[in-house]
């Protein structure tokens, strides 16, 4: 214990000195995503299927991809008013989980879910964290999330009509600072995929 | 020459007495020590600490605690019949650091304490004689530690002889007076090093706890809320929840028989080492969830607050937690454990001091710890040494009597005075705290009055 404190300290100094500092690459606030060919025949078919617009990401945390049906693709489940859950994760025991879910409810209000102590429905997300506007989504960060995103940090949104929620669950390999960057990255490549072609 | 293992682990534990490893860190991002007023003459009472800053937060009076703390656990290496003479070089080490260091934050409070081990085995006729009884629970004020309904089996109940609690702002009061104590002296073998700090976000900034947890990589560290006193987010030290100066010395609350009087100005003392799993605190508990278990379930503050008004009128009775319970199956961990923690009715002191209803009883001396469980331990695999930092408190709080920190302990699990009890299972999401504590390591402890501190009633021999 005190030989990894004492490593601890001495990293910890390095960061306060660095501080001004940063390894976050430039923004680049303006360049277009776009939804990789290989993943878009999935996604206009969900749009289709539910009659509403959809998201397709751009971009995926190792090793994850986007694309519906692939290896990584673990849930995808739609309902009869518009609703979707499509989950993409990997799991091995001893080095982690990466686990994405996109999301749609239909109408604008917060989704709810089932409290932890009793059968109340509460908010499915809480703790506002943020917000992010980018390519005409303007999403809430939220910390605590419940249900098929428990453990997640999840960006929610509204849009056409919808909520729209996309999560990645915070554990290891990733940090919860990497988890972060992950999921705004996602959020960032978001493409609008309509129902209609 | 070879060295003999109770020799490696001497020598290993004088080198980590006066390391500060993560603990540097205080230092550095804490800036200057926060100003502080001077103390006066030495109290009769070992464990009162003077020259305690306050400031207002949310319009609620806060004591601002030292920043540095440690926690040194042994077992006392000389013969029965050497103590009288271990007892005088304790005192004049003891002495000698007073002379130098005033008893507040600013200079360095030490606070000696006792196990029954010491008593049981050294002066076990005069601790018969003298032993404070505890007259409420017909038992003795100084028990062996027990588990509660919310403690792992895995809890490790200790038996050290002696604790040695260091406070200050400076590091360095803390390592010359730990020399002094375990290195100078040849006095005590010491079984663990537990180092900690408190606050040092009053004054704005992220706050020590929340700065150090990101450093050491502890899942859920960034979660903490900036400037907050603890990990957990809240702050703990508001002066309506800490005790009056007197409140838990042996004498004061009628709690204690005295017999002789030798203990007389001292009190009880509860060390436990408690880890948090900040990721489940701040990810599967909301603003309003956290607010629910901490305080009492409905209680709605604005969000983001970390210092709730605890005052005397602000203390629920046994029918309102019970009420709460059964509509919203959550136990608030303050309004609980106040059942217990807080005077039930009015109380004039033997000295004419008048202790309102609702006053606060225990004095918490608490401290935030990256230690896991603790900074050196003499049987790492027994203790469960880990490298891997993690959150968690060193729990030292005085009360009267360990019954009396039992009751306190025991309405934290829903188990109040009388034995009437809330039907929740241990470790359950509506304990909220419990759900997310693990308790590692408890020991009761009687902390003597100064006059007696050094190897107390080996005088007597």
């Amino acid at each position: 214990m005190k030989t990894a404190l004492v490593v601890l300290a001495a990293a910890a100094s390095l960061i306060l000195t660095a501080c001004g500092s940063s390894a976050e690459p430039a923004a680049h606030a303006s360049a277009a995503p776009s939804c990789p060919a290989a993943w878009q025949a999935g996604w206009t078919k969900l749009a289709r299927q539910i009659d509403a617009p959809v998201y397709c990401p751009g971009w995926m945390p190792n090793p994850l991809d986007g694309r519906i049906g692939s290896q990584w693709n673990g849930l995808r489940t739609v309902d009869k008013r518009g609703g979707f859950l499509v989950s993409f994760i990997y799991q091995e025991t001893g080095s982690g989980e990466v686990h994405v879910n996109f999301h749609r409810w239909p109408g604008t209000r917060m989704p709810h879910c089932r409290a932890q102590t009793s059968n109340r429905q509460i908010p499915c997300y809480s703790d506002r964290a943020g917000r992010v506007k980018t390519h005409g989504i303007e999403a809430t960060l939220y910390t605590v999330s419940r249900d098929a995103d428990q453990w997640h940090l999840s960006y929610l949104w509204r849009a056409n009509g919808a909520t729209y929620v996309v999560s990645e669950h915070v554990a290891p390999p990733f940090s919860f600072a990497q988890v972060k960057r992950n999921v705004t990255r996602v959020l960032r490549s978001l493409v609008l995929v309509p129902s209609q072609a | 020459m070879k060295l003999t293992r109770k020799q490696v682990l001497a020598g290993a534990a004088v080198g980590a007495l006066g390391a500060a490893g993560a603990y540097e860190l205080v230092d550095q991002l804490a800036g200057a020590s926060p100003p502080r007023a001077a103390a006066g003459p030495l109290p009769p009472e070992q464990h009162v600490l003077d020259g305690v800053r306050t400031i207002t937060d949310n319009g609620v009076e806060v004591a601002v605690p030292p920043l540095h703390h440690q926690v040194v656990t042994a077992r006392v290496r000389v013969d029965a019949a050497d103590l009288p003479d271990a007892a005088r070089a304790l005192e004049d080490a003891f002495a000698d650091i007073e002379r130098r260091y005033a008893p507040t934050p600013a200079g360095l409070g030490a606070t000696v304490a006792w196990g029954l081990p010491y008593f049981h085995r050294f002066v076990p006729a005069a601790w018969h004689e003298h032993a404070p009884r505890d007259v409420r629970a017909l038992r003795s004020a100084l028990l062996p530690a027990r588990r509660f309904d919310s403690d792992p089996d895995a809890t490790i109940l200790e038996d050290n002889d002696v604790a040695v609690l260091l406070r200050s702002d400076h590091l360095e009061h803390i390592a010359e007076a730990s020399k002094a104590l375990f290195e100078k002296l040849d006095l005590f073998e010491v079984t663990s090093i537990r180092k900690g700090f408190a606050g040092g976000g009053f004054d704005g900034g992220a706050g020590l706890p929340k700065q150090l947890a990101v450093a050491a990589g502890v899942p859920g560290a960034e979660l903490i809320p900036d400037g907050s006193e603890l990990f957990l987010g809240f702050t703990s030290t508001q002066s309506q929840g800490l005790g009056p100066r007197k409140i838990v010395n042996f004498e004061t609350l009628g709690y204690v028989d005295l017999r002789s009087g030798y203990f007389h100005g001292g009190t009880h003392m509860h060390l436990s080492h408690i880890r948090e799993q900040l990721d489940t605190w701040y990810q599967l508990f909301d603003f309003d969830d956290r607010v629910d278990t901490v305080f009492r379930p409905g209680l709605r503050v604005r969000e983001g607050t970390q210092t709730v008004r605890q005052d005397p009128d602000d203390v629920s009775t046994r029918a309102q937690i019970a009420r709460g319970f059964k509509t919203h199956r959550i136990i608030g961990h303050s309004s609980a454990i106040q059942t217990a923690s807080r005077l039930q009715a009015d109380h004039v002191a033997g000295d004419g001091t008048v202790y309102r209803k609702g006053t606060a009883i225990p004095h918490r001396a608490d401290f935030n710890t990256l230690d896991n469980p603790f900074f050196w331990s003499a049987r790492p695999t027994v203790d469960g040494m880990s490298e891997q930092p993690s959150a968690g408190v060193h729990f030292v709080v005085f009360n009267p009597t360990s019954d009396d920190f039992e009751r306190v302990r025991n309405a934290m699990d829903g188990v109040f005075p009388g034995g009437a009890r809330l039907k929740i299972p241990p470790r359950d999401a509506g304990q909220g705290f419990n759900s997310v504590l693990e308790t590692t390591h408890r020991q009761n402890f009687l902390v003597p009055p100064r006059r007696h501190r050094s190897f107390p009633l080996a005088e007597l021999l």
